[in-house]
């Protein structure tokens, strides 16, 4: 699954390209995350700190939002108007 | 398909400039009730966080930006006793003095349309995917947040 990536995160990926994830079998945004979170520590970080938000088909995602292969999925840092709000509301795991 | 082609141009993002003057008469054209209109325009400041900010560039989620925009036109016109939004932001290199940002909205009278106008900037910066990358003596630095 390719994973779109924004503004500073493509500083932070080798290439800054977007990411090739393996969706695991469970398939909710949280397990992707800790896949994020193991290969990409440093962008991991920023997602478990809700600084960087999932959004699945151009929505902000929760952390239960369950996947499919044909999803558009992006990591989304803070946005450059200020974003506090947008980013305090994902839920936590 | 002449309707929708109008409204889409009331809500873009783009990487050219854009004439002032002229989405003004996009607005003042939609209809001749309107006898107010409020315009917020954000240009390119040459400094930030006490740096200075020798250019900058404008990063967006092709779909979700357009999709946001909309929203906020849409939602600034179902909440606001007003009768047109327009919203506009750029992407890409801008240098120093330029365009980046436009709101404009045309109601009835003045006092709806400065408070839809401030909304529509507000609200714009909270929940748009758009990413602002200022050249300083530094080096380039990602911007998080400017109120």
């Amino acid at each position: 699954m390719k994973i779109k990536l924004f503004g500073v995160l493509k500083t932070m990926i080798p290439g800054g390209r977007d990411l090739e994830m393996e969706l695991s079998e469970e398939r909710r945004v949280k397990d992707l995350v800790y896949s994020i979170q193991v290969a990409y520590p440093q962008v991991g970080e920023l997602l478990e700190q809700k600084k960087v938000l999932v959004s699945v088909n151009q929505e902000i995602a929760h952390w239960d939002t369950v996947l499919e292969e044909s999803d558009e999925v992006a990591l989304l840092p803070p946005f450059a108007g200020g974003s506090d709000e947008a980013h305090g509301w994902m839920g936590g795991r | 398909m002449a309707v929708e082609l109008e409204e889409s141009m009331l809500v873009r993002v783009q990487q050219e400039n854009f004439s002032i003057d002229e989405e003004l008469e996009r607005v003042r054209s939609r209809s001749r009730r309107i006898g107010g209109i409020a315009m917020f325009l954000g240009t390119a400041r040459d400094h930030s966080k006490g740096r200075e900010v020798s250019s900058m560039s404008f990063d967006h989620y092709e779909g979700m930006a357009q999709k946001k925009l909309k929203e906020i036109r849409e939602r600034a016109l179902r909440d606001f006793d007003i009768i047109e939004a327009l919203v506009l932001h750029r992407y890409g290199p801008i240098e120093i003095g330029e365009n980046i940002v436009l709101i404009i909205v045309g109601a009835e009278h003045r006092a709806a349309a400065f408070k839809a106008c401030q909304w529509c900037i507000d609200e714009l910066k909270q929940i748009t995917p758009i990413w602002k990358m200022e050249t300083t003596p530094e080096g380039e630095v990602w911007v998080e947040e400017h109120p």
